[in-house]
């Protein structure tokens, strides 16, 4: 079984289980309040998965360190490039 | 790109490769040094957007969550939306996302045409 069918038999296996629950498809007659809190599960996750992406990136902003010194050096290195190149012909 | 005419494509290849080669020996030598933290912007930035995620989390999980599970004069109810907003409001931020992206890309590839040449 390829992993492609495999995701798609987990994700299938989970929408049924969101539509009986939430559209009382086998009639369960659950409490009215499990099938309220069921029924938007499809985009609470797609929103808690935007959020947990916003705070990752937010996190990985504030924590990134700075190299000053690699950075001076990389422009340095740059510039050599560009006048060597410069020198074998391409016009930079 | 201006190339020098005496030279093939070939040759021009193979004396940039060797550049790029002469540069990334250089590179590899360059010293570990010891990191800074972020600047203060970087470092706001970065927090108010993880105090943002957590908030938006927090109140949506509970929106959805927690309140169909309270009696229907509880207090808590008074904070939120009525329930079909939960659904509404994601949707519209959804759109108004798409249309951001859209502008975006179509700005940046007007910007980016060149006219066609003519032989």
């Amino acid at each position: 079984m390829t992993k492609l069918l495999e995701w798609l038999l987990g994700v299938s296996l989970v929408l049924a289980a969101w539509a009986v629950v939430s559209f009382d498809l086998l009639e369960l007659r659950l409490p009215q309040s499990y099938r309220e809190a069921a029924w938007p599960m499809p985009l609470y996750l797609l929103v808690s998965f935007g959020c947990y992406s916003l705070g990752t990136v937010g996190y990985r902003v504030a924590t990134f360190n700075d190299c000053d010194e690699a950075s001076a050096e990389l422009l340095g290195q740059i510039e050599e490039a560009k006048q060597d190149l410069r020198k074998k012909g391409l016009k930079i | 790109m201006a190339m020098v005419p005496q030279q093939g494509a070939a040759e021009t290849f193979r004396s940039f490769c060797s550049a790029g080669y002469f540069y990334r020996k250089k590179n590899s030598s360059r010293k570990r040094q010891p990191a800074k933290m972020a600047t203060g912007v970087d470092q706001a930035v970065g927090m108010s957007l993880v105090v943002f995620s957590l908030l938006l989390f927090t109140y949506y999980s509970v929106w959805v969550i927690i309140l169909p599970f309270m009696d229907s004069d509880h207090i808590l109810h008074t904070y939120f939306l009525p329930r079909e907003y939960s659904v509404i409001l994601p949707g519209i931020a959804a759109v108004i996302l798409l249309l951001c992206i859209g502008a975006f890309t179509a700005v940046i590839m007007w910007k980016n045409r060149k006219p066609k040449k003519v032989d």
